[in-house]
Parts: structure tokens; sequence; C-alpha cells
């Protein structure tokens, strides 16, 4: 390791730092503001540093890592989620009196995981990046020791976590045993192409698929999406549906695109068939469901299959497609889950979609904000969701991958419908005795400027995507 | 000074947002401030730019500012961009202006109504989206304007909806002005597929090289294009929203239904002039759907009672003098009776706001009378604006713009003498109904005591409004009289000149003398029937008279004939089509959705162990797939 190393690593070192320092500061001393603050003002220098290495990209950090602009780009998203999710959390923990520091401890090291994940080059930095977020998740998850559901999500997050992960870790020997060899890519590979595909290299790369593919929650590795929703606390379901999954998403684009598994090669029937899977299952699964949260769980695996198609899109416009398409969703997703914690952390109450009727009577910013997410979800003009979706289909129509693009454009029609439904419930007439209950402030200061500033970004690039689309095309576009 | 423009639209939007997400917890004069100051603003900033275009013109008289693509796309790039020219600045100009003057009235007029936030958000939004229509560049933006005006227009209309008759009129215009805007999406599609640009330059030039005259394409693309702006202008054969569109509250009248957004179709056929000359029977129609216009809704202005409703038969009829300029060529004098009407008719509602306010919510004229007395600054007013109307010579801006598009009508080369007469006669009827309107408002004996009279900020607006319904017209004199035009010199850098035989100045102060005389022959007439109400009452009494009255006073009974030709058939059609194979499908897929939603969800029961044996079965599966294949 040089000295050129460490510059680069920047962004990775400061998490870390942080994730110890806030380690520290508990065990000295709790204080949930002080906490919070740490960990905020840390996950912000991480993303000022991203901006500041930018210049020295792309580099080979040791055998492991590899920050190209590509992964820095994702890490900066990665990282500025991570705030939007602290200022949230903090928010939701507010009213609640203990142990709600070591929270902001894990979301720190999960989203260490994630980064090192999105710049990974090797197939150990892969599983170290993929374990620190894991084991993280696992906390996260079962945070509320205390309640049932929360306790019995961890457990079942564990499980199949664990077992998905014994997948990824064969399939990771299989490859190894066909190449000798940890790294992704070697350069000399990348002058001669595309490597042979051998059964020994398909079965590897099958179970490597597996594996990612229960991180993303596509079917048929779907199944936990919804307990897990229901059952971990708002914020950290805001993390799970964002960084989490996003970070796979990005490896997984990586590696498919080194690999060359796109570009109508055969090999790609199969996730093509996971992304027509993962489109019509999720979206079906949502129809009728009763739970807002489980509702959007089940149309996060439909929006990781209209993802598959910009990773089976070859063409130049896929990479941007696929960048747009994750900050639309991180935006949309964090203040949808926001929401849902600013209104569990005060008012409390059900669940159920018929438990938000009249809520935007009661709150109409925190009403107009869930709108504006759940319109930005379906795909609406003028919200970022329109504009991802809008590549997605360009990217895909350009890689002439007609099947895929009327599935997405057939799904999407039928997502439409649940989350319209929670937008007319959310203005429905207000239950009589819920009426006088409105409680003040309606969302904390922290929860206030996340939320504003997410539904602000909402609409600036559905609006105005100039800019970000120049960015993403600087970034992820060469 | 130019590349400021952007702000013109962006200040009332601002202000649309501002009122929308603080108007709850802001004071009704915060409110008023606000929603009037951008306009204002607005207003300052379209005077600066204005006055930089007409004395510093840029490069090919044109302006356009790119503000960001949308979306860019292969092939497809949705510009956000505002064009300034000629016929963008006048139409902007007045617009912020005429919008600054009835917002600053509303601000007094809308008073204590509990909606006051409500409606200064929405007239805000109105003027962005109508200054973005004027403003687009490119067909796609001009339509997002279009949609945004008929939206606000939806929502004003039905303003005071807890009155269901409000939210029905509502209703029926969003309805019949849709008729329109659906031939309009239909035109864009044609021109994007066969011209491959949405920019309205740029497939104007495309469509004047590749189209020959009168072709397919030129006709249909025009004929579209028409029926966009019959629907929004409220002509026929989609006049009937107008009237109805009464129950918003008065300065929405003002400001919508009479000066600005009823004109979009004219400034619409004048934008896609290019298209109109490429197909000579369309706007030969133009010329006819505008007379026949303006002489069918001048008589159902005789005869009714509702004050507003004959302004807005009024509004009608003048819309159609302009549609009858358009048809013969006559582009820019087209515009400039857009302009001295949003003057004069703005001025007449807003004078009816004030009257109808001072007599308690009154809208029956024949409940008022003898109001001059009463509120002589509002008699003044309401008189100037009628006189404007009424085009009396020499002293009133109407004369002048209307007198223009007569002597177009007769100079044209695709005019007639019969589109002439239509006008002369249309002169005529207007002149009788603008001051039958004034003479049993205001004169003859008070019927009812006025109470609340208009203070300082609507007597301001009355008075500017007044001053310009008199003064507009001088910049545009006819050359027989003094040799003055400079509005038609800017607008023909944008616009194409009228192409016309020549007729001595004899003949041209011939035909001034006559249109003047037949505005005062209806001034006279109108007198005359006030000074014998009995010759009135036994004219009506007669079987044809009475028919007559009937007729115009349900504006020829359009309503009703449409209601029995279109929508019960159609309503009865839909019953017993209700459950054809179309709906079937859908249904059939719904319930396939749902079925498939309850077999799916069965596999979601909570137990760890068959989660893993899915996931398992999945890799096997991906495994076999990737490696048989």
């Amino acid at each position: 390791m040089v000295r050129g190393d460490f510059f680069i690593l920047l962004p990775l070192i400061i998490t870390g730092g942080a994730a110890v320092a806030v380690m520290l500061l508990i065990s000295f001393r709790r204080s949930h503001l002080a906490t919070a603050t740490v960990t905020l003002v840390a996950l912000g220098a991480a993303v000022i540093s991203v901006i500041c290495v930018a210049a020295a990209a792309p580099r080979q950090a040791s055998a492991l890592l590899i920050l190209d602009s590509y992964a820095l780009f994702y890490m900066g998203l990665i990282f500025a989620a991570g705030c939007a999710v602290t200022m949230i959390a903090y928010d939701y923990f507010e009213r609640q009196t203990d142990h709600r520091e070591e929270f902001y401890l894990l979301l720190l090291l999960a989203t260490l995981g994630s980064a090192v994940l999105v710049s990974s080059n090797h197939f150990a930095s892969l599983f170290l990046g993929l374990e620190i977020l894991s084991v993280s998740l696992y906390a996260l998850i079962a945070f509320h020791r205390e309640r049932l559901p929360s306790v019995e999500a961890g457990v079942r997050y564990l499980i199949l976590a664990a077992a998905s992960s014994a997948f990824l870790l064969f399939g990771m020997a299989l490859i190894y045993l066909e190449r000798g060899d940890m790294t992704f890519f070697r350069s000399t590979q990348i002058a001669s192409g595309v490597p042979a595909w051998s059964p020994l290299l398909l079965a590897g790369t099958a179970l490597l698929i597996v594996g990612i593919g229960f991180k993303l929650a596509l079917v048929p590795f779907h199944m936990w999406t919804p307990d897990i929703y229901e059952g971990a606390p708002p914020p950290a379901t805001a993390f799970i549906a964002s960084v989490s999954k996003g970070a796979a998403f990005v490896l997984l684009l990586r590696y498919v695109t080194l690999f060359g598994l796109h570009s109508g090669s055969v090999q790609s029937a199969a996730i093509a068939a996971i992304a027509v899977a993962s489109m019509f299952f999720g979206n079906l699964l949502a129809l009728r469901e009763e739970k807002v949260r489980r509702v959007l769980a089940y149309s996060s695996i439909a929006h990781m299959g209209y993802l598959l198609v910009a990773i089976l899109a070859a063409g130049p416009l896929a990479a941007v497609a696929a960048g747009y398409y994750l900050v639309a969703y991180f935006t949309s997703i964090i203040g949808s889950f926001g929401i849902i914690s600013v209104r569990e952390g005060r008012e409390g109450g059900g669940d159920a979609v018929s438990d938000y009727r009249g809520y935007a009577w009661r709150h109409p910013w925190l009403g107009g904000a869930f709108t504006a997410m759940l319109l930005s979800l379906a795909g609406i003009p003028i919200t970022a969701g329109f504009v991802g979706k809008f590549y997605l289909l360009a990217a895909g129509l350009e890689s002439s991958l007609r099947l895929l693009v009327v599935v997405l454009v057939a799904s999407s029609a039928i997502g439409l419908f649940y989350y319209l439904r929670i937008i007319i419930t959310l203005y429905g007439p207000p239950e009589a005795e819920r009426q006088g209950a409105a409680i003040t402030p309606a969302v904390s200061l922290a929860g206030g400027v996340a939320l504003t500033a997410l539904t602000f970004l909402l609409i600036w690039f559905g609006a105005y995507p100039a800019p970000l689309l120049r960015l993403i095309q600087a970034m992820v576009g060469g | 000074m130019l590349s400021l423009l952007w702000l013109i639209p962006l200040l009332p939007l601002a202000g649309f947002l501002s009122i929308v997400l603080g108007g709850g917890r802001m004071r009704g004069s915060m409110v008023a401030l606000i929603a009037v100051g951008v306009v204002g603003l607005s207003a300052a900033m379209a005077a600066a730019v204005a006055i930089r275009f007409i004395y510093l013109p840029p490069a090919g008289n044109s302006f356009t500012q790119t503000l960001w693509t949308w979306i860019p796309a292969t092939g497809f790039m949705p510009e956000i961009s505002l064009r300034l020219d000629a016929l963008s600045l006048v139409m902007v100009t007045v617009i912020t202006f005429v919008a600054f003057l009835i917002l600053l009235y509303s601000a007094e007029f809308m008073g204590g109504d509990e909606g006051y936030a409500r409606f200064f958000a929405w007239m805000d939004l109105f003027v962005a989206s109508m200054l973005v229509l004027v403003l687009a560049d490119n067909f796609l933006l001009l339509y997002l304007g279009w949609e945004g005006v008929g939206m606000c227009s939806f929502l004003l209309i039905g303003f005071w909806y807890r009155d269901s008759a409000n939210a029905r009129a509502a209703r029926k215009a969003f309805i019949v002005t849709r008729i329109g805007d659906a031939a309009f999406v239909v035109a864009l599609f044609l021109i994007f597929t066969h011209l491959g640009t949405l920019t309205i330059q740029e497939a104007a030039a495309r469509a004047s090289r590749e189209w020959p005259v009168g072709s397919g394409l030129a006709v249909a693309a025009a004929a579209l294009m028409l029926a966009a702006a019959v629907g929004k202008s409220a002509q026929l054969p989609l006049q009937t929203w107008l009237p109805d569109a009464m129950a918003g509250p008065t300065p929405v009248s003002a400001l919508i239904h009479a000066a600005t957004m009823v004109t979009a179709g004219v400034y619409l056929i004048a934008r896609a002039n290019a298209f109109f000359t490429l197909a000579p029977f369309v706007q030969w129609l133009v010329a006819v759907i505008g007379a026949v216009t303006l002489l069918l809704a001048a008589f159902a202005a005789l005869v009714q009672c509702d004050i507003k409703r004959v302004l807005a038969y009024s509004t009608m009829s003048q819309v159609g003098y302009m549609f009858l300029a358009l048809g013969v060529g006559a582009w820019s004098a087209a515009i400039f009776h857009f302009m001295v009407h949003a003057f004069f008719k703005s001025l007449l509602f807003l004078g009816a706001g004030a009257v109808i306010m001072a007599l308690h919510e009154e809208h029956d004229i024949f409940a008022m009378g003898g109001l001059r007395r009463a509120l002589p600054g509002t008699f003044w007013a309401f008189l100037i604006g009628a006189a404007s109307l009424a085009a009396l010579p020499v002293v009133t801006a109407g004369f002048y713009s209307k007198d223009l598009i007569l002597l177009c009508d007769w100079t044209s080369k695709s005019g007639s003498v019969w589109l002439w007469a239509a006008g002369l006669a249309g002169a005529f009827l207007t002149a009788m109904y603008a001051f039958r309107l004034v003479f049993i408002v205001f004169f003859g004996e008070l019927r009812t005591k006025p109470g609340r009279k208009p203070g300082f900020r609507m007597g301001a607006a009355l008075a500017v409004l007044a001053f310009f319904s008199l003064s507009a017209g001088f910049i545009q004199i006819p050359p027989d009289i003094v040799n003055f035009s400079p509005l038609s010199e800017l607008l023909e850098t944008s616009l194409p000149r009228l192409s016309a035989v020549s007729v001595g100045t004899q003949t041209e102060a011939l035909l001034q003398a006559v249109a003047g005389l037949a505005g005062l022959a209806g001034i006279f007439f109108a007198w005359f029937f006030f000074r014998h109400p009995a010759l009135v009452e036994r004219l009506v009494l007669t079987p044809l008279g009475s028919a007559f009255r009937r007729l115009w006073l349900e504006g020829w009974c359009f309503d009703r004939a449409y209601d029995a030709l279109f929508v019960r058939p159609y309503i009865r059609l839909a019953e017993i089509n209700k459950d054809d194979c179309i709906d079937l499908l859908n249904r059939t897929l719904a319930r396939a959705c749902e079925s498939m939603h309850y077999l799916l969800i069965g596999t979601q029961n909570g137990r760890v162990r068959q989660y893993a044996a899915a996931v398992t079965l999945g890799a096997i599966v991906i495994i076999a797939l990737m490696v048989l294949l």
C-alpha cells in the first residue's frame, strides 16, 4: 500500500474510522443527539471525500479494491443515502428511550460494507463487503429486541442470508477452480475479451447470481422481503430497500458487464427469466396486499426486475439508465420509508393501508411528499421515477429486448393499481375519532429536512434531469 | 435583458408554489401581495423585454432561449425552450399586464372568501401556464401550457365547488374542450411522425418544403389544429361550454374566459400559420367558422338576461372576428383585435363584477337599472368598455381593430363580400347588445339599492383598463387617416403579410364610414328599443318573436341538440354495451391478475423452511438453465 492508495481509500477510511469513533463514544457517554451527529458528519465527510478523490480515479488499491469512477459514483450515492437514513432514524428514535445509539454504529458498518461491495474487484473483497453488510443487517433488523416480529424477522434473515452466502461461496470456489484466480478480471483478459464459458464457470456464475439475487430479492429468492420489511424498524427497512440492494445490484452489473453475460448471449436467458418473473411476481403479489410495508416490499421485487433490463441491455445507454434508475429508486424508497417511519415513530398505529385514511388531511406536507414518492415509484411524469423508467425502456429498445420491454410496461401498469390505492386512501375522508389527534410538530427538524430534500430531489430529477444525466454519463457511461 | 426571458413564466409559477406550500399559514393580505406581486413583476419584466426587443431587435427578429432538454433519447429531444418573437411578445405583454390588473382587482373582489389562497394559487398557475403556452418554442411545451390552462380553467370554473351546478359547468367545459385537445394530440403525432420534429419553426419550414399546397397531410394537420383551436376558443361547433363557464368568479371570467385562454386558439392558428397556408380549404373554413360564430353568438347575446352570459356570448362573437381575420390571412389584424379585446372585455367583466358585488350577487339585468348615479365610476368604466366593444368610431380602440378586420375581409385575396357582410352585420348587432346592456343596467329607474362600492384596488384596475380600451387603438391607425402602424410592422416580422388587392383610399374611407355607421345604428336601435319597451314586448309576444327569443336565449339550442344527438345516445349506447367484449377483456384481465395474486400470496406463508426450499429450487433451475442452454 502506498500513499496514493490511502488517499483514494479515504471514503472507506472515514466510514470505518467513524464506526470506531461512534463505538467509543457510546461506551463513554450515551447521547442520541451526539451519536447521530457524528454519524451524519462522518457520512457527509465521506460524500465530500468521494468528490475529492474522484480526480485520482481510476486506481487499483491493492488487489482487492478498484476505485474507478463507476465505483466512486455509487459510493457517493450510498453515503448520501446513508445520510438520509441517519436523519430519518434520528426522527424515529427520538421518542424511544433505550438503546438507540447502537443503531448508528450498525448503520455505519452496513454502509461501509456496501461501499466495499461496489468497489470490489476480487471475490475476497466481495465476500468481505457482503458479510460486513449482512451481519450488520441482522442486528439492524432485530433492533427492537423487545418486539417479537422484529426479532423473528432478524432470525429469518439470518438463516436465509447465511444459506445464500453458502451458495455464493460455493460459486466462488467453482470459478476459482476453473480460472485459478480470485480477481474478477485480469488486465490481460480485458484485451482478449469475454472469457470462454466452461460448465464449471457457468455453474459458478449461476451460484453467484443466486447469492446476489437473494440480496436483491429477485424471484425465486424473494420470499424473505415482506416479512423482513414488516418486522424491521422502518429506518432499517429504508436502508435494506435502498443501499443494501443497490450495492448488490452495482456489483452484479459490474460482474455481468465484465463477463459479457448480456448482449443476447445464451447464458443471459436465465437472467431474462429471473427479470420477467420478478417484474410479474412482484407486482402481482403487491396487488391486494393490505399492509403498506408489505406492498412496498413486493413492489421492490418488481423494481429490481426492472433494473435487470438495464443489465441485459448492453448498449451505451444501459449503464446510464441503471444509474439514473437507482438514484430515482433510492430517493423514492428512502422517502417512502421515511414517511412511514415518521408516522410510526410519532402516531403509532397499524400499518394497514386503511390506517392511512385521511393522513394527508392531517399532515398535508407529509401526505404530499408520500404522494410524490409513490407516484415516482409508479413512474408518473415529472418525478424522477418516470425519467428512470423512460431510460430503462430506451436502453431496452436500443438492444431490441422487445419481450422484456413489453413485460416492463405491462407489469408497471399492474403496479399502478396498488400505488394509486395508497394515494387515494391518503386523501380519503379522515375517521372522526382520529381527527383531533394530530401531533405537533408532525416531524422533527432532522426528519423534515431529509424528507423535504428527498421530495425536492425527486421533482428536480424528474423535471430537470440534465445535470444528473451528465454526471452519470461522465461517471458510469464511459 | 432578453436572457431573463425565463423569469417571466417562472415568477407566477413561484407565486403559485409559495401560496400552495405556505398559503394555509399566511394571512390574506400576504397571499394577495405574493400573488399580485409576482404577476406585477412578471409584467414589468415583459415590459422591459418588450422595450429591448423593439429598440434593439435581436438577429432574425426572434430570440430563442433553450433552458434544458428534458429527456434526450435517440431522435427525441424534448427541449424546454422559449421563443420570443413579435407574436409572442405581444401576447406576453398583454397577458401579464391584463392579468396583473385583474389580480389586483381580485385582491379586493375576492376578499372574505374562504378559498382566498386557493383562488390566487390557481390564478398564478394559470398565468404561468398561459405564458408557457405563448412562449413555447416547440409543440410539446406548447401542449403543456395548453393543458395547464385547461386544468386551471376547470378548477376555477368550479371554484365554488360545493354548488353542484358549478361543478357540472366545470366538467362540461373540461370535456368539451377535451375534444379539441384530443385533436391537438393527434396533430402532434402527425407532425412528429411525418416531419420528425416538434420545434414549431422547424416543423413549419419542413412542411413548407416537403408538403405541396393542399396535400392530404397538410390539410389533416391544419384541420386537427383547427379543431383544437375551436375547442379552446369556444367557436362553432364546440362553443357550448363558454356560457356555462360563467359559473366561476367574475375575475376568472375576465382573465380566462375573455382576455387570455379563449384566445389561445387564435394564437395557435397564428403560430402555425404555415400549415394553414398550405391548406387553403381549412383556412377558408377558419373564416367561415368565425363569421358564423360571430353572428350566432351576437344574436344570442341580444336576448340574455344574465349580465355575465351577455358578455360570454359577446366574447364568443369577438373571438369569431379574430377567426374571421385569421381565415382571410390577416394574421396581424387578428392579434391586434386580440389585444384590444383583452382590454375592453376584461374591463366589461370587471365592471359587471363591481355591479354584481354592489347588488349582492345579483346577475339578472332586469333587477338592475338606474345605477348611473349610484355607481358613477363603474358606469363610466362600463360605458367605455361597451363603446369600445361597439366600435364607436374614432375615439375607441375597438373601432380601429374591428375596422381593420372588416377592411381585410374586403381587400384580402381570399376574402369575399359575404365575409365582409357578416362582419358588418355582426358590428351592428354588437353595438346593439352592448348598449342594450348599458341602458338596462345603468339607465332608467333604480331597482335595487347598491351596497358595497368598489374600493381603490378595483377602481384602479377599472381606470387603467378603461384608458387602454380607448387608447390602445392608436398604435394601428388606418393609412387614410394617419399613416401610423407600428403594431403591424412589428407583427409582420414574425407573421406573413396580408396578400391584398389594393383598393383606393376612397374605397377604404367609404368602408370605414359604413362600418362606423353600422355601429352607430346599433346604438341607436338599442336606445330606441330601450325607450319603447312596449314595442319590444309586442315583438316578443308574436309567435315568431317568442320562438326566436327562446332559441337565442338557449344559444341556438346547441346544448339541447348535442344532448339529443350525442350525449344521450352515447350514454344509452354505453349502457347497452356495458358488457361488451372490450369490457369483458378488461375485466378478465383484472380478474386474472387478482386470482394470480391470491395464488402467489399463498406462497408467502412465513415458513422459513419453504423459503429456503424455494431458494434451493431456484438455484437448481438457474444452474440447469445456464449450463444446459
